[in-house]
């Protein structure tokens, strides 16, 4: 074989693993969708289904979106659930207490986006790394909310909080449009703005960043005070959705979100979180969730693919990436 | 016997997409010789030394090894060919002590099968550092050894396991001159013993004083393979870049200026009572040994370490950054001298690295405009000619010397008052190195105070106006770069005057 076949061989290997390894991921979403369709055409694909499948994924979208902006530094944060749970504790408590719901709202913000801060500051500052200090928050914040609501579900939360979960703006459920906002804001951050050059920059290398005159602790601080922030919406509006609170509502999060992250990561960029591929990887986990449910198949079986799925993306992609 | 063939490669080709890496390459090395294997980063020898380590395969060709046909497919066929690899990159596991990461990798012996037969590793790793005549302690966890230790243990690694061919890739460029006499001695014990050394290596100096043959490798290809005698510096420069290199650096041409930086009597945990001025225009070069200090001189100015007393003075203010952000803010930046660690993010974009400095200057609001950036940054890169055809690739594709030109480009994008360069050639091919002494002399000429770190002397001559000897931290000398010889400069590193 000739020295130009050969070559002409290996790119052309090259640009099919780069095709696999951008595309790949939204391809698998795609091909779910097509196979969901055929099996149940009457149910899956109907308008009704497909805007309960967004108002399902709404509140993870949200929460995904936070974390998204701590992973693209390279760090973690397991304590998304247990920020979520206890906001959605505290705010309405608040309420029930009497405080006005934009009040409750605002301090419930602000709790959890401390939170959050508390994390970067353990994180960032205290030289912890991302797993284990936000495995000890997450049990601390869960124990918060387990200790304030005596471990009971809350009820009786007042009508006019409904809207934020439940109401609607023409046909769009307002927490899709909470959602929209959420996914742009976060969007914006990451491409469009020097902190977020600065994130990936960090996420790329942090001595070279240090070097470069980046506030690397700073920058970390951050990411993990606008992940508690996101977690904080979360929780709110899960809290809403459910017009109640349970101190362990938003443990789901902890590992859907990072799910989300990971399946996001094998997505448009080589390995690197990006919020684009966070948004498919929420939709591929809200779709497969709805479609065995239409199949009616066992929720415990649904984690057994949930999680095999997860496998076989991320496998899939690194071996992409080696052949190329 | 000295004729006998141990290791002969015939017509080995290795492609990678969009790169012919190997077209072909035929090579014999003698038993009981040192051999030097030199060539221009991207040449080929890297790719080959992966080969017969069994790292990568090769599409075409064969390697004999004592005359039979071996293939190699991994690191275990490689060592039981007899390959050693010294390599490189300090491949070390930092919290294993120093016998641990000494037998990395290889065989651990056992009394019992699985437990591991400690003191019989002892002995064999006392043996191997006796050998290179060092003395480490071996229950110390590496990473708190100096870079020296460090870079010794990585070669006592690669003696852990006896072969017939020792391959060492730079394996000298962390040492002291006294270490790496150490490791001289240790080449020629084993050239003695009939083993063959081949040496790659960028300081050509060494190439030239260790080796009994050279061969130089351009593109892929084996251009020149001869005995050491016959070949000078220049001619293997020449033969390494296929061309004539008039001449090595660019013309002075300093014209200093006022005074833009001082230091006066500066301490802190490395550095003494030093006293220093730059001028506008003047490059300053930092004489010493490795470990002299330099480095942590240059982030103490940097803002990476802070003072415990003296105080240093910019544009004859107080200069006092407490981080390299509030540095670089005050318009002092530094080419570090990890390029791959400390001054590029490999796998993001080369205008996103070039910019990454200057972000607040270049979106003051926060907010990017993609295109002023790639402009602005194309524009920094054209002026270090950098050779690229699209700044949107990863700064990691590029070679060597154009990773460097990227740093250079990301730290004068906005014109900084003080230049600071540890380093700035390591790693950079011969070609590209002109280019770059040429960017230092440009950026001096346009008003820029330089201070320039090199354990490459004749770079220090050939471009400083002035020089500031320290050793062990302390200021020894500070004189003008004039009829500066070699010999003069190695005295006032190892602080004697004449």
């Amino acid at each position: 074989m000739t020295v130009e076949k050969k070559q002409k061989k290996a790119s052309n290997e090259f640009s099919a693993g780069k095709f696999i390894r951008t595309w790949g991921t939204l391809l698998g979403f795609i091909l779910l969708l097509l196979i969901f369709t055929v099996i149940r055409p009457d149910v899956f694909p109907s308008g009704r289904n497909l805007k309960n499948v967004i108002e399902q994924v709404a509140t993870l979208a949200i929460v995904a979106s936070g974390v998204t902006v701590v992973m693209v530094t390279g760090d973690f944060d397991l304590s998304v659930g247990a920020i979520a749970s206890l906001v959605g504790i505290v705010t309405a408590m608040l309420m029930k207490a009497g405080v006005n719901t934009p009040l409750s709202i605002l301090i419930a913000l602000l709790l959890g986006t401390g939170a959050g801060l508390i994390n970067g500051v353990f994180i960032a500052y205290g030289g912890l790394s991302a797993f284990v200090g936000t495995l000890a928050t997450m049990t601390a914040f869960s124990g918060v909310a387990l200790l304030i609501s005596g471990g009971t579900t809350l009820f009786g939360l007042p009508e006019n909080f409904r809207f934020l979960g439940q109401g609607s703006l023409g046909i769009i459920p307002f927490s899709v449009l909470i959602m929209v906002a959420a996914l742009l804001t976060v969007y914006t951050l990451l491409e469009q703005t020097t902190y977020g050059r600065r994130l990936y920059a960090i996420g790329g290398n942090a001595e070279v960043s240090f070097f470069s005159g980046i506030d690397t602790k700073k920058v970390r601080l951050m990411a993990f005070g606008i992940s508690g922030f996101f977690a904080a919406i979360g929780g709110i509006v899960l809290t809403s959705r459910l017009y109640s609170a349970h101190p362990q509502a938003g443990s789901p999060f902890m590992l859907n979100a990072a799910a989300a992250v990971f399946l996001g990561m094998t997505a448009f960029r080589e390995g690197e979180a990006n919020l684009l591929g966070t948004l498919l990887g929420v939709l591929i986990m809200g779709v497969m969730g709805n479609g065995l449910n239409i199949m009616g198949i066992n929720t415990y079986v649904q984690s057994i693919l949930t999680g095999i799925i997860i496998i076989l993306a991320v496998l899939l992609s690194s071996l992409a990436k080696k052949k190329a | 016997m000295a004729d006998v063939d141990v290791l002969k490669i015939t017509n080995l080709g290795k492609s990678y997409p969009g790169v012919q890496a190997l077209k072909g390459v035929n090579l014999s090395f003698r038993k009981g010789e040192v051999h030097g294997l030199i060539g221009e980063n991207g040449a080929g020898k890297s790719t080959l030394i992966k080969i017969l380590a069994g790292v990568v395969k090769s599409d075409t060709g064969e390697v004999f090894v004592g005359g039979q046909s071996v293939e190699i497919k991994n690191s275990e066929d490689a060592s039981q060919a007899g390959l050693c690899f010294i390599h490189q990159e300090l491949n070390l596991v930092d919290y294993f002590n120093v016998m641990e990461n000494i037998f990395l990798g290889h065989k651990y012996p056992h009394k019992i099968i699985p437990l591991i037969d400690w003191k019989v590793l002892k002995r064999k790793a006392e043996e191997i550092l006796e050998q290179l005549q060092v003395k480490i302690p071996l229950k110390a966890p590496v990473s708190y050894l100096s870079a020296v230790d460090r870079a010794m243990v990585a070669i006592a690694r690669g003696f852990a396991v006896s072969g017939e061919i020792y391959f060492m890739d730079e394996p000298a460029t962390a040492l002291t001159d006294i270490e790496k006499e150490k490791l001289f001695t240790v080449i020629e014990n084993l050239k003695n013993q009939g083993k063959t050394v081949v040496y790659v290596s960028h300081n050509l100096d060494d190439v030239l004083r260790i080796t009994d043959r050279i061969t130089v490798m351009r593109d892929g290809t084996v251009v020149d393979c001869w005995p050491t005698g016959k070949m000078t510096r220049d001619s293997l420069i020449s033969s390494m870049i296929g061309r004539n290199l008039e001449s090595a650096f660019p013309g002075k041409n300093s014209n200093p200026g006022q005074i833009v930086f001082k230091a006066k009597g500066i301490n802190n945990k490395h550095i003494h009572n030093i006293n220093m001025e730059v001028h506008a225009g003047e490059i300053l070069g930092i004489g010493g040994l490795v470990g002299s200090g330099r480095t942590e001189l240059l982030e103490l100015i940097f803002g990476v370490t802070s003072l415990t007393s003296g105080h240093m003075l910019l544009d004859e203010k107080d200069y006092k950054p407490a981080s390299p952000k509030a540095a670089i803010n005050k318009g002092i930046v530094l080419v570090p001298e990890e390029r791959r660690k400390q001054g590029l993010v490999l796998d993001r974009s080369i205008y996103e690295n070039i910019s990454l400095m200057s972000l607040n200057h270049l979106a003051m609001t926060g907010f990017l405009d993609h295109k002023k950036l790639k402009k602005e940054s194309e524009e920094a890169g054209r002026n270090v000619r950098l050779k690229t055809s699209n700044y949107s690739n990863h700064a990691g594709t590029l070679s060597g010397g154009n990773q460097q030109k990227v740093v250079f480009a990301k730290t004068v994008l906005k014109p900084p008052r003080m230049l600071m360069l540890d380093e700035p050639s390591k790693g950079v091919d011969v070609g590209a190195r002109f280019e770059i002494y040429s960017i230092i002399r440009e950026l001096a000429a346009s008003g820029t105070a330089i201070i320039i770190v090199s354990s490459d002397f004749n770079e220090i001559l050939g471009l400083a106006d002035k020089i500031l000897f320290i050793k062990e931290g302390k200021q020894t000398f500070i004189i003008k770069n004039n009829n500066m010889d070699q010999e003069r400069y190695l005295n006032y590193c190892y602080g004697r005057a004449k």
